[in-house]
């Protein structure tokens, strides 16, 4: 029992920063209907910011969030502005292809800057656990991780909702004619949603850096699970990444206990493949995305 | 009412013959016997480590006519890929290794399997459109890679499975570098003459209809389910067989080098780069990026994926519609500006 | 005299809206219904009913004396039922020939590549497209794209015919020509429904008229009755709209 409860902690709070690892992939793919495979590499880009910034100045991973998201936000806002905006109009395979020549860009200069090793951003406090009764521990880490993560997910959702910007971003994502004839200006939109999407980004990585290692070959798997949390949640809904992160991150969490080695992953991916055949909308998504032919 | 039709209104062009002549519809075919000859005589003024880089040009040539089939002509972005190359890979290995199966028979048992594995999962993943379907065919690879890393009783997992070939216990002899250039350089062959030969049959139109417009095609009598079913199977099949050669080429397999997804990229790429939905695209664009990529390897080993990332970048921009489409509208229509193309698709 | 195809009792509810309520319809060799009504009345929707591109609620759809309620579009065409789409369908990346060569070689029968194109060509030349075979379909104009997706149905050598708006966008110049090829189809023996928002064309050639009104028929018969029928007047203007013309003809 003591186990369970544990796993099922270890999910949510895994969960709640996968979220915010993925908010910024929806986004992207909400709105533009570009699937962003250098979203990965974005996340790993904010996990070096910090620990750049806790070599040279002895930054706090969580407050590098910060800087990390700026930095983040004016590299994604100048790809879009400059590169992704001159084919956002093709098929999608071009879309795929050249966000995938930018993943292999981003992530080959990474390597060549930080070197292919594995490396992690010490803090006093995130290994030490808070004891609650039944002997179930929670690292500082991963819960200061989770709830800022989750925080910054909200406040996300709320600022699409409720500012100018937000909403001229939601109008744009829905019709992009449309809103250019309310004098909305695309190009700048779709900037700016690509700068917010990796701003994001940018900040689940320095979150990221002070709980776990990471090196510039994570930029797939970030990629990947940002794919599944995505298809979880459903497009078109701005709280499906929470919920996508969160039943990935429990069902991984569980998983883990009842099956060895790697075959939680098979279990997720079939789970993935089953759900998309099944529900292609996602748990929380509109149908309407779905059945929108996109080819 | 009048009683006659509609009258014709005046054109610029003239009409023009249904039918191709007959020299113009057998041409593809004379170069394709021409090209594999030529390949054959290549053979000849190769050094050993040549022939390797070159059988490697021609396992993607076959990859990417393959993928080609329902990723260019049925407009269905398959990312599984992989998946069908790595199951072809293991059910060789399996064959050779537990059953003492010969190589010829287990190249056809693996594109069997391939084949009739994409035909079960292809009825609900063809429903899929899109990034959706993407990602449903790229979770079916990794879900594959998992499951052959976690019975490690048959596979070997991790630590992975060596196909015998020398010796008593060796099902095959090794064909030795001679022997697979030549293997890899009929298969791409064969795989180019069924591609050819789906473009230009009943087949290829149903496929192309599906691209457009899949309501309307269906409203013209095809059966897309089973039109696109088909061509998927097709497309597995012949990659289940590249992976079962290269499998005995490589003798010890793993499971995270045959199920790696930058095999699925690649032949992405090379299609999209080469022009999609044409039979000639593929094979230039193989030819072109494993050229380019093994000579940025050479010459340039630690800034190797940033250049070719790069190259992939200015490419997919000056040419989305890929090489030999924009050559063909570029001729017929005498604009080869690549700055109106990239007008295309700019926001 | 028995109806090439049937429709009994069609209905189809989307979540709350019921688009088409218990239709009844009977198409002909050698008739023309036209189908007429406001937007939103579900005349669209009736189409990809009979068609298969929807599958209906509840009711039946008979080709022949053959069942093909829910039956999928590919096996409806090839029962011998084509229609047109309202926003017309070309396969934009192949030539006008190619499209047409596609639609006459799934027919149900098998065709060769080579007696499809043939019979492509054949086609394009009946409905006057003969010159433009080897042209894209984006460099057509409005009423060349129609007639494309009019040889598209013809390709299929069908028996019945839907037509969604053919005449939609056409100048009034072109709506003629239009109609003498539609008419000309009547007196090969084509079962006809033509489904058209230009009221003037329906009368022009139909046998018989039928009214849609939120889903339900309205009305149905001879194409002067049916006009003049107040209901009709009412539906299209609105009550206070079709008093004001029932003045103004007095």
């Amino acid at each position: 029992m003591t186990q369970f409860v544990q796993a099922t902690l270890y999910g949510l709070l895994q969960g709640g920063l996968l979220a915010l690892v993925a908010v910024g992939f929806s986004l992207v793919w909400g709105v533009m209907n570009v699937v962003n495979l250098a979203h990965g590499a974005f996340v790993l880009g904010g996990a070096y910011v910090a620990l750049e910034l806790h070599d040279a100045l002895g930054l706090d991973p969580f407050v590098s969030m910060v800087p990390a998201a700026a930095v983040l936000f004016a590299l994604g806002y100048l790809i879009q502005r400059y590169l992704v905006n001159l084919v956002v109009n093709a098929p999608i395979f071009i879309t795929l292809i050249l966000t995938f020549g930018l993943e292999m860009v981003l992530e080959n200069l990474l390597r060549v800057w930080f070197t292919p090793d594995y490396q992690s951003i010490p803090t006093g406090y995130a290994q030490d656990s808070l004891r609650l009764p039944g002997d179930i521990r929670i690292p500082y880490g991963k819960l200061i991780a989770a709830l800022l993560a989750v925080a910054v997910t909200v406040a996300l959702v709320y600022f699409m909702r409720r500012t100018r910007t937000g909403l001229s971003i939601l109008a744009t994502g829905m019709d992009r004619g449309a809103a250019r004839l309310m004098g909305v200006k695309a190009r700048h939109v779709y900037a700016l949603t690509f700068g917010i999407a990796a701003a994001m980004a940018g900040a689940a990585g320095a979150a990221e850096g002070a709980v776990r290692t990471f090196s510039p070959a994570d930029a797939r798997s970030f990629t990947l699970f940002s794919f599944v949390v995505a298809v979880l949640g459903g497009l078109g809904n701005m709280w499906g990444a929470l919920y996508g992160g969160l039943v990935l991150g429990v069902v991984m969490s569980w998983g883990s206990q009842l099956l060895s080695g790697t075959m939680v992953n098979a279990v997720a991916f079939a789970l993935l493949v089953v759900l998309l055949a099944v529900r292609p909308q996602g748990i929380a998504g509109k149908a309407f995305y779905a059945s929108r032919v996109e080819v | 009412m009048s009683t006659v039709d509609a009258p014709a209104p005046p054109r610029t062009t003239t009409v023009v013959p249904a039918v191709a002549p007959w020299w113009r519809r057998s041409a593809p075919w004379v170069l394709l016997a021409a090209g594999t000859l030529g390949g054959i005589a290549l053979q000849t003024q190769l050094y050993t480590a040549q022939e390797r880089v070159v059988g490697t040009v021609f396992m993607f040539v076959a990859l990417a006519t393959a993928w080609n089939l329902i990723g260019g002509f049925t407009g269905y972005p398959w990312f599984g890929q992989v998946g069908f190359f790595g199951l072809g890979a293991y059910v060789t290995a399996l064959c050779m290794y537990h059953l003492h199966l010969s190589f010829w028979l287990s190249l056809v048992l693996s594109g069997l399997v391939a084949g009739l594995f994409a035909a079960f999962v292809g009825v609900p993943l063809l429903r899929l459109k899109g990034h959706y379907f993407a990602i449903a065919t790229l979770g079916v690879a990794e879900g594959l890679r998992e499951v052959v890393l976690n019975l490690p009783r048959a596979t070997g997992g991790g630590g992975g499975l060596t196909i015998p070939t020398l010796g008593p216990d060796a099902p095959t002899r090794w064909l030795g570098n001679d022997g697979f250039y030549i293997l890899f350089l009929l298969i791409a062959a064969a795989v180019v003459a069924v591609a050819l030969a789906v473009s230009r049959s009943r087949a290829g139109y149903a496929l192309r209809a599906v691209n457009q417009d899949e309501e309307a095609a269906a409203a013209m009598g095809i059966n897309t389910t089973r039109t696109k079913t088909l061509a998927f199977t097709l497309a597995a099949t012949l990659t289940g067989v590249v992976g079962s050669a290269q499998a005995f080429r490589i003798q010890a397999i793993y499971p995270d080098p045959s199920f790696d997804t930058s095999i699925t990229e690649l032949a992405v790429i090379m299609v999209m780069i080469g022009g999609a939905g044409t039979v000639l695209g593929p094979i230039l664009g193989a030819i072109a990026v494993q050229y380019m990529s093994e000579w940025l390897r050479e010459n340039y080993t630690n800034a190797h994926t940033f250049i070719l990332g790069a190259l992939i970048i200015v490419t997919v921009v000056l040419l989305p519609q890929g090489f030999v489409n924009y050559l063909g509208d570029a001729v017929k229509t005498r604009r080869f500006s690549l700055l109106d193309n990239v007008r295309r698709y700019r926001l | 005299m028995t109806a090439v195809m049937q429709a009994r009792g069609l209905s189809k509810r989307f979540g709350g809206l019921q688009a088409v309520k218990a239709l009844d319809l009977d198409l002909y060799a050698g008739r023309l219904l036209g189908v007429i009504g406001p937007n939103g009345a579900g005349k669209s929707t009736a189409i990809n009913l009979l068609t298969g591109h929807i599958r209906p609620t509840s009711g039946r759809v008979v080709v022949d004396g053959a069942d093909l309620t829910g039956a999928k579009p590919w096996r409806v065409a090839h029962a011998g039922v084509a229609r047109t789409f309202q926003i017309v369908k070309p396969f934009r990346g192949m030539t006008v020939l190619d499209n047409v060569t596609v639609a006459a070689m799934f027919t149900g029968q098998r065709h060769t590549v080579h007696a499809s194109r043939q019979a492509a060509m054949e086609t394009l030349d009946r409905v006057g497209l003969a010159g433009a075979a080897r042209l894209s379909p984006t460099e057509l104009s409005v009423a060349d794209a129609r007639r494309l997706e009019l040889a598209k149905a013809l390709a299929l050598r069908p028996r019945v015919l839907l037509l969604d708006e053919v005449l939609a966008g056409l100048r009034p110049g072109e709506i003629d020509p239009a109609l003498a090829l539609i008419d000309s189809l009547r007196r090969d023996g084509l079962a006809l429904m033509m489904v058209e928002h230009v009221i003037h064309a329906i009368t022009a050639v139909a046998d018989e008229v039928l009214v849609l009104h939120h889903g339900e028929v309205l009305t149905r018969g001879e194409p002067a009755t049916v006009l003049s029928d107040e209901r009709v007047i009412e539906a299209y203007l609105g009550s206070r709209f079709a008093k004001r013309a029932k003045e103004e003809l007095r």
